[in-house]
């Protein structure tokens, strides 16, 4: 069930990180979109039909998402801000928004003091897929979102305009290719994935809203793709080895008291060895001394 | 109030410092968060177990360094991308401070570092008490930071660290090793990284917790563009948001009738609008950023 969000977060992540946009700030996307749609949960009617309440609730995760990763793409553009820096100053920010809504306006006065929202009514809830498991709907919109993003990135030209922005920017700007445009796309996507896996936990997963919506999802989600070489196929089946080792991690946690922090530093090898490896896909070691052709000696 | 800005400054004037000098190489290492979480921990753990804050002090340096050389390894020697490798450091920081730090949460420091004035200079109105009634390490930082800009503007290895940064092939040309260059400030970045991470668990908040430096090394991030790559305006700048962080505790604990949520927010978002206006400036001089920074260099493409 980990699995869900990070299929959605990376999907998105993948298509930032092809054009280099170093979208960092899955983390506050994924709080605001979780934010965003919980808006509706707590504040529409209980007797809205499902079926539309829980279209509200996505469209708003994906737009609260799409809206803080679009902040910082704007920031790039027109005042060349590093978005590393500002994505991740934002996922704070993001953190302490919530920290505002959750010990204020949201807390539900039953909850004594503890900083959560009332329970979402059933109709805000994402449907369960298969009995006895925690599998909803979300799955689906992981599905979805792959699909789509890879024939964007295969079949469209905003793909190939991606990869030619990602790889070699000036010749992008040179070919005509419009990179204001294309920057603000692919920002709007991967926040907005984020933001709807955002939706997905709490519509699905939590049921209501908390501080603890499990956002380090989004910093997992950038392994993710990194891990899947950026290709969203890969990714798919990457989220859901992760989502598990994840789900372990929580589970030896329980059990057997052995600390999370495990996982991030098996994640982080995995990822070590990945980078450095890198080198060997281009390069050959060769051992020993081969002749210079350098004519200074 | 003033006094305690400076103490929170110094958390940040470490791996400022430090960040610049593996920038002026060319190496973006944003594993800063991570190192220093590193050395926070192993400070404190160090600093606990020897009974003494200057043994666990330097213990957390060289912990923040022998991280940043897992860097090094692999975004120097191995070329990888050094965004994710620094990312892959901070999550690896935070991991391994977690599993070994369940049993020390909410610990106390068992032997603070006291203040030391120093005789004369503590006496200067006004100044005397912010600046010179400090504890041993934020000296260190003072003598660390006018140190490092004569280095960085003044010394033959000065010139020589910013050619690698700025032209790692024309370095290359004049003898200089760009990867041993790189290698010893990122080092040099990781032992400063880990010095503002023990500092920050030995001195300012003598007590270990999950994840204790929250954010801390990001906001160092955004202050070398702040200090236009700089040692000197890193002062000025690590200052200043240590101003801003204990006005923000001060506030709290005067319960004033600001949300404690956004308080908390402040130095985060002023950070943001610093980094904003600071690029701004940046670009408008034509300054700063080394123009090799974050890219590798394959000295047998020639």
């Amino acid at each position: 069930m980990a699995a869900i969000p990070l299929i959605l977060i990376s999907a998105g992540l993948l298509l930032a990180f092809k054009m280099k946009f170093w979208n960092i700030g899955a983390y506050g996307q994924y709080i605001l979109g979780a934010m965003f749609s919980s808006f509706f949960a707590l504040h529409i009617s209980p007797h809205t039909p499902s079926f539309i309440l829980i279209t509200v609730m996505c469209l708003a995760g994906l737009v609260g998402g799409a809206l803080w990763a679009i902040i910082a793409a704007l920031l790039k553009l027109f005042w060349e801000v590093n978005e590393v820096i500002s994505t991740l100053l934002l996922n704070y920010i993001a953190l302490y928004i919530l920290d505002y809504f959750m010990h204020g306006p949201w807390r539900d006065p039953s909850s004594h003091g503890f900083p959560l929202s009332k329970s979402f009514a059933a109709n805000a809830r994402l449907p369960i897929l298969m009995h006895h498991t925690r599998i909803h709907l979300g799955l689906v919109f992981g599905i979805i979102a792959t699909i789509v993003i890879y024939i964007l990135i295969k079949k469209t030209k905003f793909g190939y305009e991606n990869k030619v922005i990602g790889e070699n920017p000036t010749a992008a700007k040179y070919a005509g290719i419009n990179i204001f445009r294309n920057t603000l796309i692919a920002a709007g996507i991967s926040g907005g994935l984020a933001g709807l896996a955002g939706m997905a936990q709490v519509s699905g997963i939590i049921h209501m809203i908390q501080m603890e919506l499990n956002a380090d999802y989004g910093y997992t989600a950038i392994i993710v793709s990194w891990l899947a070489a950026l290709n969203p196929i890969a990714s798919f089946f990457v989220a859901i080895i992760l989502g598990g080792l994840e789900a372990g991690g929580y589970q030896i946690q329980m059990t057997m008291s052995v600390p999370f922090g495990i996982v991030g530093v098996i994640e982080s090898s995995i990822l070590f060895a990945l980078l450095g490896g890198e080198l060997f896909k281009t390069h050959k070691l060769v051992f020993g001394r081969e002749k210079s052709h350098h004519p200074i000696q | 109030m003033l006094a305690s800005s400076v103490r929170s400054g110094t958390i940040l004037l470490f791996p400022t410092i430090g960040e610049i000098f593996a920038e002026r190489a060319g190496i973006l290492n944003l594993g800063l968060e991570g190192m220093m979480v590193i050395g926070a921990f192993f400070g404190f753990v160090a600093g606990n177990l020897t009974k003494n804050p200057y043994i666990g002090f330097t213990i957390g340096m060289l912990a923040g360094g022998l991280a940043a050389l897992i860097f090094a390894f692999v975004a120097i020697t191995l070329k990888g991308n050094q965004i994710v490798a620094g990312l892959a450091l901070t999550i690896f920081g935070l991991g391994i401070t977690n599993f070994y730090g369940q049993k020390w949460i909410n610990t106390k420091l068992a032997v603070p570092a006291q203040s030391i004035a120093i005789p004369g200079f503590a006496n200067i109105p006004f100044i005397g008490p912010i600046f010179f009634n400090q504890d041993i390490f934020v000296y260190f930082s003072y003598v660390l930071a006018i140190a490092f800009w004569i280095i960085l503007f003044r010394t033959k290895s000065g010139v020589y660290l910013r050619a690698v940064g700025e032209n790692a092939r024309a370095a290359d040309a004049m003898g200089i090793s760009v990867d041993r260059t790189r290698y010893f400030w990122t080092f040099v970045g990781g032992l400063l990284a880990g010095a503002g991470g023990a500092y920050l668990t030995i001195v300012y908040a003598p007590f270990w917790l999950d994840g204790i430096t929250s954010g801390r090394g990001w906001i160092a991030v955004a202050l070398v563009i702040f200090a236009m790559w700089d040692p000197l305006y890193a002062i000025i700048g690590a200052y200043l948001f240590g101003g801003i962080d204990s006005l923000q505790f001060q506030l709290q604990a005067t319960g004033a009738t600001i949300p404690s949520s956004l308080l908390s927010m402040q130095p985060y978002l002023l950070t943001l609008i610093v980094v904003i206006v600071a690029t701004f400036i940046v670009r408008a001089k034509h300054i700063g950023v080394p123009r090799e920074l974050a890219l590798p260099f394959y000295r047998e493409e020639r």
